[in-house]
């Protein structure tokens, strides 16, 4: 049993459901910590007593961590912010007198698609395709070396993709299924290691109080190997749509060579407004060599074609996550921490796809999912 | 009506996020044209006000409203907390001074008749700012209900809401339930409704559900009666990215007005989804700010005595009613992705609510 629980990036899609379970699942004390005022928002639904603090000032951390035994570290961000936050907070909670953080990193460290027979003994490092990968990377090796010298425990969290109410991944893929705009590599075959969002909660209420796991890092997924297809298919058959019959789109990377730079930049409107600004003689070197490989303008007898849908685009993540192979073990995390996968898959997409409905999201009822697939209106 | 000089002297009460990004540039402006003069800044956070000052150099600051001269005061604009809309609005009307209040007009339904008592027992008009009556769009959906453009109304969904809370407010205290009373439903449910009942007539609540569990909704879900029978729902939300849209159908057609847009909305053949883009003409609010001034332009023509106000109290207090009606019948949203123990709880938490009113 640990004391009172201070949760950073509580007004987040994972903070949100750890409020919810502590506070009303009875796993604890919590105390919600927001970046900004409005982040208060979500969690106004609840009488607790939250703290605006900003991750990044050591000062105001240090005022909201006080009185607290362990720190939950769940601040989602960008490649910095998630770089930036870490000695702040851990300096805050070492002369706040914490005992542990449990800070949630991400199992992309050991990249999108792993090799089979990765586990947390694998090496990670910083250097890495995705920004946010390495971030992650990096500052896992940044709070165990500040370990080395500080009285704070560290335990380090390695969930795959996050999924439940609120996830960018259901959320992103029916929005992108109603939009048109939804595709995925090789049918979906891949694996997604998936882990629903409160087996993780679970994983971090155990975390926050197993003895014995200072510096140690653990993978967590959920009971079942799941796929992509497996993920997204109750949200497409929720929506309507029978079959998912998507576009299998693989990246592309961004030009490189010279010839493919000015190609882009013509196709683009704007860039030709900037470049007015290049002077008269460059400009005129551009756009002569470039000419000839601008596509012909439309033709007014030209036959309408579906130009204004958005096309769908896949970025270099979600190509990679699509090619993962390997079920990623959490073997260490059922031994050390004692954790077991409390929501099986299947209950997972259930309450999702309520939430999906709850958000707004026009879900058809089970008995009504037979009809047609359409995109429904 | 009392005034001083050729420009009527405002006093703006409450210096936090809306007086700023709002009333400041409105009021310079008309400043600018010689309708009014800012000369008061009210506030109990100096900084609040010292900031406003930078806008309006020549207006004295003050924390609270009792320090105010009420004869150096034409009209208030009172854009302070929600529960304080009341007391302050009922103190400066008993002074004389017409007041301008922000949306809601209060807290309760007994305070909002307690304003527009307090106006009707002295010289000072009462002014309720739901500024979205002054956008062309909901003005001619009003006209074209009013005209039975659409038929006999056969229902009403409106939704509106953002997977995140973009207002700058300044102090927790909007999100504390002791301060706020209420939630998004105080809130953008104050002009939800009064869109509602100014469009399709008067209604009453039949169910009203949110997430309040202890504190204040960021969710609720409203079905609504009109007085010829017809159900609908508004659906508000500070936690999940909603259609944004009022959509009202009729038997020969419907309409849906997107709340991101001051000057359009579609209409369609009733059983079709073909839409129509409506672009309102002939009316000078081309913009939300063009909007804002149109309210503040009113107000002061009102005080004039040139033009009639455009939202009186009676309209406020219409909204506040049906916001009180909402609470007395509050119940827990369906929350899917609870368990059953954390529901037990949830469903616990909001049935201590009813103790008050929010």
């Amino acid at each position: 049993m640990t004391g009172r629980v201070a949760l950073l990036g509580a007004g987040g899609f994972i903070g949100s459901r750890i409020v919810e379970m502590f506070h009303l699942g009875g796993l604890g004390d919590v105390r919600p910590i927001v970046r900004s005022v409005g982040a208060l928002a979500r969690l106004s639904r609840f009488d607790l007593e939250c703290q605006v603090a900003d991750a990044l000032d050591q000062r105001s951390l240090q005022a909201a961590l006080s009185d607290c035994d362990c720190v939950i570290h769940a601040i989602a961000g960008d490649p910095a912010t998630i770089r930036n936050s870490v000695a702040p907070v851990y300096r805050a909670a070492q002369l706040a007198g914490v005992r542990r953080i449990v800070y949630l990193s991400s199992a992309s460290v050991h990249g999108q698609a792993p090799p089979a027979g990765t586990d947390e003994e694998s090496p990670v490092t910083p250097r890495q395709p995705l920004a946010y990968n390495g971030a992650k990377a990096w500052a896992e090796r940044r709070l165990l070396k500040l370990r080395e010298k500080g009285s704070v425990e560290v335990v380090i969290l390695r969930p795959g993709i996050v999924t439940g109410p609120r996830s960018i991944w259901q959320t992103r893929f029916a929005r992108d299924l109603l939009a048109g705009t939804a595709c995925w590599l090789d049918d979906g075959r891949g694996i997604c290691n998936s882990l629903y969002v409160d087996n993780l909660v679970h994983a971090i209420h155990l975390a926050l109080a197993a003895p014995a796991i200072d510096g140690m890092a653990f993978l967590l997924g959920d009971e079942e190997t799941v796929t992509w297809a497996d993920l997204y298919g109750p949200v497409a058959r929720a929506l309507g749509f029978g079959s998912l019959d998507l576009p299998n789109v693989d990246y592309r990377p961004p030009p490189r060579n010279l010839r493919q730079l000015v190609r882009a930049l013509e196709a683009n409107r704007s860039a030709r407004a900037i470049a007015s600004l290049v002077p008269k003689r460059i400009r005129r070197g551009i756009f002569a060599a470039i000419e000839p490989l601008a596509p012909p303008g439309d033709s007014t007898w030209a036959v309408p074609n579906a130009q204004h849908a958005p096309s769908p685009v896949a970025t270099l993540e979600m190509s990679l996550l699509y090619r993962c192979s390997w079920k990623l073990p959490d073997t260490r995390a059922r031994q050390r921490l004692g954790y077991r996968p409390v929501v099986s898959f299947a209950e997972g997409c259930r309450r999702t796809i309520g939430w999906l409905e709850f958000a707004g999201f026009p879900v058809i009822q089970e008995n009504q999912r037979s009809r047609a697939p359409s995109v429904p209106a | 009506m009392r005034r001083h000089g050729p420009r009527f002297r405002v006093a703006l009460i409450g210096c936090g996020a809306v007086a700023r990004l709002y009333y400041t540039p409105a009021l310079r402006e008309l400043e600018s044209g010689g309708l009014l003069e800012v000369v008061a800044l009210v506030d109990p956070v100096a900084a609040h006000s010292a900031r406003l000052k930078e806008a309006f150099p020549k207006a004295r600051s003050y924390p609270q409203i009792p320090g105010l001269p009420p004869d150096s005061i034409d009209l208030a604009i009172v854009a302070s907390p929600h529960s304080l809309h009341a007391a302050q609005s009922i103190q400066l009307l008993q002074s004389g001074v017409s007041v301008l209040c922000e949306k809601p007009m209060a807290t309760s339904a007994a305070d909002a008749r307690a304003m527009e008592r307090a106006a009707g027992t002295g010289p000072g008009l009462l002014a309720v700012a739901l500024v979205r009556r002054f956008f062309p769009a909901t003005r001619s959906i009003r006209e074209m209900l009013a005209l039975r453009t659409l038929g006999e109304i056969s229902s009403f969904e409106f939704s509106e809401g953002s997977e995140s809370f973009a207002w700058p407010v300044a102090s927790a205290r909007y999100f504390d339930r002791r301060e706020a009373q209420g939630g998004v439903l105080m809130d953008i449910g104050a002009h939800a409704l009064d869109l509602m009942q100014w469009w399709l007539g008067s209604c009453v609540i039949v169910e009203y559900g949110d997430d309040a569990m202890g504190g204040i909704e960021a969710n609720c879900l409203v079905r609504c009666q009109l007085e010829n029978g017809v159900t609908g729902s508004l659906r508000l939300s500070r936690d999940c990215a909603m259609a944004n849209r009022y959509t009202v159908r009729g038997s020969l057609g419907w309409l849906s007005w997107c709340t991101d847009t001051v000057d359009q909305f579609e209409f369609g053949l009733a059983d079709t989804s073909e839409a129509t883009v409506a672009r309102p003409s002939g009316q000078a609010a081309s913009s939300f700010e063009q909007a804002f001034l149109g309210q503040l332009r009113n107000v002061v023509a009102a005080l004039r005595g040139t033009e009639e106000l455009y939202v009186p109290a009676s309209a406020g207090i219409a909204g506040s009613e049906l916001i009180e009606q909402c609470y007395r019948q509050r119940s827990l949203m369906p929350l899917p992705w609870l368990d059953d123990r954390e529901m037990a709880r949830a469903r616990e938490l909001n049935d201590s609510l009813h103790a008050g009113v929010a």
